[in-house]
């Protein structure tokens, strides 16, 4: 790891700042994977069942969070 | 107020409700009432450009700098490159994959967007640059002084960050405006 980064990660560490920037941008990039990702899934054909237990969640969580979408072909549960 | 707005001034107003909506941004700020004045076709517009403002540069910037809560400075603070993210991202699902924020609800296509304190605070001060400069009217060259006139307005951070000199820009502006005889 280069000195740079490790100067950061103390800087980051101390400010306040840059740490709740970090943590914002980490749960936007989550989510954003999270959409992606489920959109995938769903295009091969999985089921909001699986996919919700591999997120962690209740099958109605995911399919109440990304089950609005667009989806061209109709899949059942 | 807005009764003595000119053609071009008004052109600037109702420009920037568009340059928010293309951006998919839910008010009206400072950052699109100058996109919206770079993209006019009048003198002042031409001034920008002389200055070298262009407006697919500024909107690239205010992309980067201010809509994305995606800071890739505070995520490499934590150890965490976005830029490799992004690669890894977008070779499985295409480029631009990783653009569309999460949740983002589509602003609507017609109304009006509201304008943010600091935009109206904008225009008003466009007002008292036409009055300082004895001119009956406001035509876009007072808008643009008006969104020049705080430092904390976004569109004197992306003047700057384009590298151009404020100082600079309110003088040329000025003299455009003074010499028009307006």
């Amino acid at each position: 790891m280069s000195d740079g980064v490790t100067l950061a990660q103390e800087a980051g560490s101390r400010d306040p700042a840059i740490g709740l920037r970090a943590v914002r941008a980490l749960r936007e990039l989550a989510e954003r994977l999270e959409a992606l990702q489920v959109a995938s899934a769903r295009d091969k054909g999985w089921s909001w069942q699986q996919i919700a237990v591999c997120l962690g969640v209740s099958r109605q969580a995911v399919h109440k969070k990304h089950g609005g979408g667009r989806r061209i072909l109709k899949k059942e549960r | 107020m807005f009764e003595r707005f000119t053609d071009s001034a008004r052109q600037a107003v109702n420009g920037a409700q568009g340059q928010a909506r293309t951006l998919g941004h839910h008010h009206v700020g400072t950052e699109h009432l100058l996109l919206a004045l770079v993209e006019g076709d009048d003198p002042t517009a031409w001034e920008l450009g002389r200055l070298g403002l262009d407006a697919a540069d500024l909107r690239a910037r205010l992309v980067r700098i201010s809509a994305d809560p995606l800071d890739s400075d505070a995520l490499r603070a934590i150890g965490i490159d976005l830029e490799a993210v992004r690669q890894a991202t977008e070779q499985t699902f295409g480029e631009g994959a990783l653009d569309v924020p999460a949740g983002q609800s589509r602003p609507s296509l017609w109304g009006h967007l509201p304008f943010s304190p600091k935009a109206k605070k904008a225009l008003e001060q466009s007002l008292r640059h036409a009055l300082r400069l004895k001119h009956k009217h406001i035509s876009s060259g007072h808008v643009l002084l008006g969104a020049l006139h705080d430092e904390e307005f976004l569109s004197v951070r992306l003047v700057t960050e384009a590298g151009v000199d404020v100082n600079t820009l309110r003088a040329e502006i000025t003299r455009l405006l003074t010499s028009a005889a307006a």
